[in-house]
């Protein structure tokens, strides 16, 4: 973390709140949706939790401030059961939450037509370790913030219209921990993440929130043949978070909800960055910027490094 | 309760030798749910089989370990006794202690053990093995060949005579192929034409052939039994529902100067042309690129002396489709142009030999066409460059062929026995001329082979002169020929009238491209690959595709019309049943925890998996989940691998029994 901390301009989150309000009761009058997934407010002073909302009056709860960390693609897989079937369903989306859209609009969870994408343009939010109504600062701003490369998402149906003020330039943490890992010997990294996984405790919540663990039924929950112990012991703490970060890889695009929602603090986005910083250097791929292509994971081109075939 | 058998094989002394049979046959007994077990010194043998089929209905066994070879090699022949003794044959799994095992090891004891292993595993997967109903996919009983050449003619007319349709696509304007350029053929020199122009008349006339020539294959879809190909019918610009073929539209045509490639460019044609007379279908082709309607937008002399009203200027290519339930190749051959190094290729040219440089330095297809009735000489021998009759004439062997250093290794096998029959046809139309060969060997097994090629010395005074040649020049208007004689270990310097050069055969131009579409294998010449060697030489890799003629290879003329008559009784062979049985080892979606993803859809390279929707009984949709269509599906295992949830599973190689053999370990 950088030495001296400086503030961010957040200034714009009042208009952006004025604009989602506006245009999510527009968005009902004229029966364009069927429901909304937004941010509203929480019970603590300066929280936020999401909202699915489905009336033109409840529109005036929806807000935007740097406590809507949430990424709310996981409520159109996870909990799409309970919202309405038919129609249209607008959602709230940051850069970030819009990668997952994209990726789950290329694995036919999603389609882009039954959706309102309801953008918006965003200096950074909160730390999950920051107490809520805290201002934010190079120093209090997510990690996944510090190497934002969508501040403004692209594509969406509507955006209110503001100028994101310049922000800081700030390094990414996640850079940072990736080479110090690297650095080490296997035998010391090997070191290190046991002692991560042996804190895993399998709530499974890391599963429950991310967007792309849609799966109705987990292979880590089967038990005919059981294929990842399920018992909190290192063995299959250790296969579990293996097999998560290979079914994230090429995928992940990093919106770090399963490291915020970890009990235990295991650094799971790291993992991931790293499986995302492999596949770039590998297949020069980034997940999350284009609707169907083939993932690299699952294509074959004769450029592909081929140098493991001895 | 399972009631396995377990039936140790000694292989002769293979196993035997290095594994105790006896002790593994008594261990594995002692394993829960294995019924019986015993040792055999040859299990593949018919009493062998017999020991199996009797112990299954004697001992009530429901599950049978063939402990044995690899399963390449006999687990069908296990599966069809166990099949006899009605059990399904699934139920059947071999234990490899040969390969895996015997082979491999020299201690006794720890092979012992580990053959302990092996078949141990094998007990406990083959608990799991679930009866497997042989899967039936209808056969479409049309073929396709692809190729008019000889090769392809032969093919589609043996398919066509046992009454089934048969599409025949050529990619020139004219079916015939390389065989018709040819001037008389070896060994019996009679003319090529006259054999080749009545089996070309009899493909035009067969009712059930279906002719598309200035055709390509555009794109394979299906499998065995259920191709749907696409074929571009590139436009002729002439109609060929009204063209009579009179052949007005050649003699008026301007355009009178354009090298014909049939007669390898030395002689000329119309822009509107067949590639020769004898073509079939008779029907002509605009060639665009050197018509003057199509360059100026003016002349249009074809269309206003056509009678019929056949001419097209805006004739499209087409599109079509056909449903086909095997593909016979037969593309062919081209001869090795030697001159320069052709773009990206290994192969590296002969320069030295100055061809296509030095007019009169020609390859053995223009000899053909020289030495032909039907070519632009009227089958007089003629130097290309000045019309006079050649009296000294060089043969060169071997060029491009076996020269590992130029880039080609194999030998083009036809070459020693044309040369031979072009001295001969050299000497019957120039009686004082005379012909010299450079050659490393004569080869000439075949039947009636070795004696032409003598009588081309003996008779027919041909000089055969063992070496190769260093060097060709042109020395007013003769070519020097320096060479060796190595058998006398002398230099040898011909002047010569004429050069004709043996050049290597390859492949036709585009036999990769072609190869991709279809999805079958081709080696580092892009010669397309059998099944096997020896014993399945004309069937590829892929099932439902088939090989004939030169495009496998280089072959002689009896030797491709055997081969598509081969091809196409395999052909036959799939066509004779209406229903195709195919080994039940496919993938299943377990529907229930399948979340559409469709990584399977994206993995799967071949196309098996579909989309399913599922719905209650109102007819909401519920889900779309992923489908397997088990007549695609190879068993490859991909899609298996791929699943994220796991929700697809290989029929025979369930993760259940992967398990199960790792646990037993």
């Amino acid at each position: 973390m950088p030495l001296t901390s400086q503030p961010i301009d957040t200034s714009i989150y009042a208009t952006i709140t004025a604009a989602i309000r506006s245009e999510a009761s527009r968005l009902f009058t004229a029966a364009e949706v069927v429901a909304i997934i937004g941010y509203a407010a929480a019970r603590r002073v300066g929280s936020a939790q999401p909202v699915i909302i489905t009336d033109a009056a409840a529109a005036e709860t929806l807000i935007f401030t740097e406590a809507c960390v949430n990424n709310l693609a996981v409520y159109l897989t996870k909990a799409k059961k309970e919202i309405p079937k038919k129609g249209k369903i607008g959602i709230i989306v940051k850069g970030c939450d819009l990668k997952a859209l994209v990726g789950l609009m290329g694995e036919s969870q999603l389609k882009r037509e039954d959706l309102y994408l309801i953008g918006i343009p965003c200096a950074g939010v909160l730390a999950s370790a920051v107490q809520p109504a805290t201002t934010l600062t190079t120093e209090t701003i997510a990690s996944k913030c510090c190497e934002c490369d969508v501040h403004l998402p692209l594509g969406c149906d509507f955006v209110p219209s503001v100028t994101l003020p310049p922000g800081p330039q700030m390094e990414s943490r996640y850079s940072e921990e990736i080479a110090r890992l690297e650095a080490l010997t296997p035998a010391e990294r090997w070191a290190y993440w046991k002692e991560q996984f042996a804190k895993c405790i399998k709530c499974y919540a890391c599963r429950q929130i991310c967007p792309f663990c849609f799966c109705e039924q987990c292979l880590c929950d089967r038990n005919k043949p059981q294929m990842v112990e399920t018992t909190p012991r290192p063995a299959g703490n250790t296969a579990w978070h293996i097999v998560r970060a290979m079914h994230l890889a090429g995928r992940c695009a990093g919106c770090a909800e399963c490291e915020r929602v970890c009990p235990m603090d295991i650094p799971l986005n790291l993992l991931n960055r790293k499986m995302a910083k492999e596949l770039k250097e590998l297949y020069d791929y980034e997940a999350g910027f284009e609707i169907n292509d083939k993932g690299p994971l699952t294509m074959f081109t004769e450029k592909d490094d081929q140098s493991f075939i001895k | 309760m399972s009631r396995i058998g377990v039936f140790i094989c000694h292989c002769g002394e293979n196993i035997s030798r290095t594994v105790d049979v006896e002790r593994v046959a008594e261990e594995v007994g002692r394993l829960p749910g294995v019924a019986f077990s015993t040792d055999y010194k040859y299990m593949c043998s018919d009493p062998g089989q017999t020991l199996v089929k009797k112990a299954i209905q004697e001992q009530k066994l429901s599950h049978v370990v063939v402990a044995a070879c690899s399963p390449r090699m006999h687990e069908k022949t296990f599966r069809k006794a166990v099949e006899a003794a009605g059990l399904n044959p699934f139920l059947c799994e071999m234990a490899n202690i040969r390969e895996h095992c015997s082979w491999v090891h020299e201690n006794r004891e720890e092979a012992t053990v580990k053959a302990i292993d092996i078949v141990g595993m094998m007990v406990e997967r083959v608990k799991k093995n679930r009866i497997l109903p042989t899967i039936t996919v209808p056969v479409t009983k049309r073929a396709l060949v692809i190729g008019g050449g000889i090769a392809g003619i032969q093919a589609a007319l043996d398919i066509a005579d046992c009454g089934h349709e048969v599409i025949l696509v050529e990619r020139e304007p004219s079916i015939g192929g390389h065989m018709a350029q040819l001037s008389e053929t070896f060994p019996t020199l009679d003319c090529s034409q006259c054999i080749m122009t009545p089996k070309m008349v009899d493909v035009a006339n067969h009712p059930k052939i279906k002719l598309y020539t200035y055709s390509e294959i555009e794109l394979v879809e299906g499998y065995i039994g259920n191709f749907q190909v696409t074929i571009k019918k590139k436009a002729r610009s002439v109609d060929e529902d009204k063209c009579t073929g009179c052949g007005v539209c050649m003699t008026k045509c301007p355009q009178k100067k354009i090298p014909n490639k049939f007669d390898q460019n030395i002689g000329m044609r119309t822009a509107i042309y067949v590639p020769f007379p004898q073509a079939v279908p008779n029907t002509p082709v605009i060639d665009r690129d050197n018509c003057t309607w199509f360059k100026t937008g003016k002349c249009g002399v074809c269309q206003k002396v056509c009678g019929p009203g056949a001419i097209d200027f805006e004739q499209q290519d087409t599109l079509i489709v056909e449903a086909v339930g095997a593909i016979v190749v037969s593309t062919g051959f081209d001869l090795y142009t030697i001159a320069e190094k052709p773009k990206g290729s290994p192969i590296k040219g002969y320069g030295e030999f100055g061809h296509g440089k030095i007019p009169d330095v020609i390859d053995g297809m223009t000899f053909e066409r020289l030495a032909s009735a039907s070519g632009p000489t009227g089958g007089k021998i003629l130097r290309p460059s000045d019309g006079k009759e050649p009296k000294q004439i060089v043969f060169i062997q071997c060029v491009g062929s076996r020269a590992r250093e130029k880039g080609i290794s194999y030998c083009s096998k036809v070459c020693c026995m044309y040369t031979a029959k072009h001295t001969m046809l050299y000497h019957h139309k120039v009686h004082d001329g005379q012909a010299y060969v450079f050659f490393m060997d004569a080869r000439t097994p075949g039947k009636s082979y070795d004696e032409f090629w003598r009588r081309s010395i003996e008779e027919e005074e041909a000089v055969y002169i063992r070496g190769m040649v260093s060097r060709l020049y042109q020395k007013g208007d003769k070519i020097v020929v320096m060479g060796n004689d190595i058998s006398v270990g002398v230099q040898v310097e011909i002047e010569a009238d004429m050069v004709v050069l043996a050049t290597a055969i390859q492949p036709q131009k585009g036999a990769d491209a072609l190869a991709q579409k279809l999805g079958i294998s081709y080696d580092k010449y892009h010669f397309y690959s059998e099944a096997h060697a020896k014993l399945r030489p004309v069937e590829c890799a892929t099932a439902g595709i088939y090989l004939a003629g030169a495009c496998q290879g280089p072959k002689d003329i009896p030797e491709t019309v055997s081969q598509a008559s081969a091809a196409a009784a395999k052909v036959m062979t799939l066509f004779s049943r209406d229903q195709m049985e195919r080994e039940p080892i496919v993938a299943r979606v377990r529907e229930a925890g399948c979340v559409g993803c469709f990584a399977c859809k994206k993995v799967c390279a071949y196309g098996a998996v579909e989309e399913k929707e599922i719905r209650d009984r109102q007819g909401n949709l519920i889900k779309i989940v992923a489908y397997v269509n088990p007549g695609v599906c190879a068993g490859c295992g991909t899609c298996q691998a791929t699943c994220p949830s796991k929700s697809v599973e290989l029929d025979g190689y369930t993760d259940e029994q992967i398990i199960a053999m790792i646990e037993a370990l």
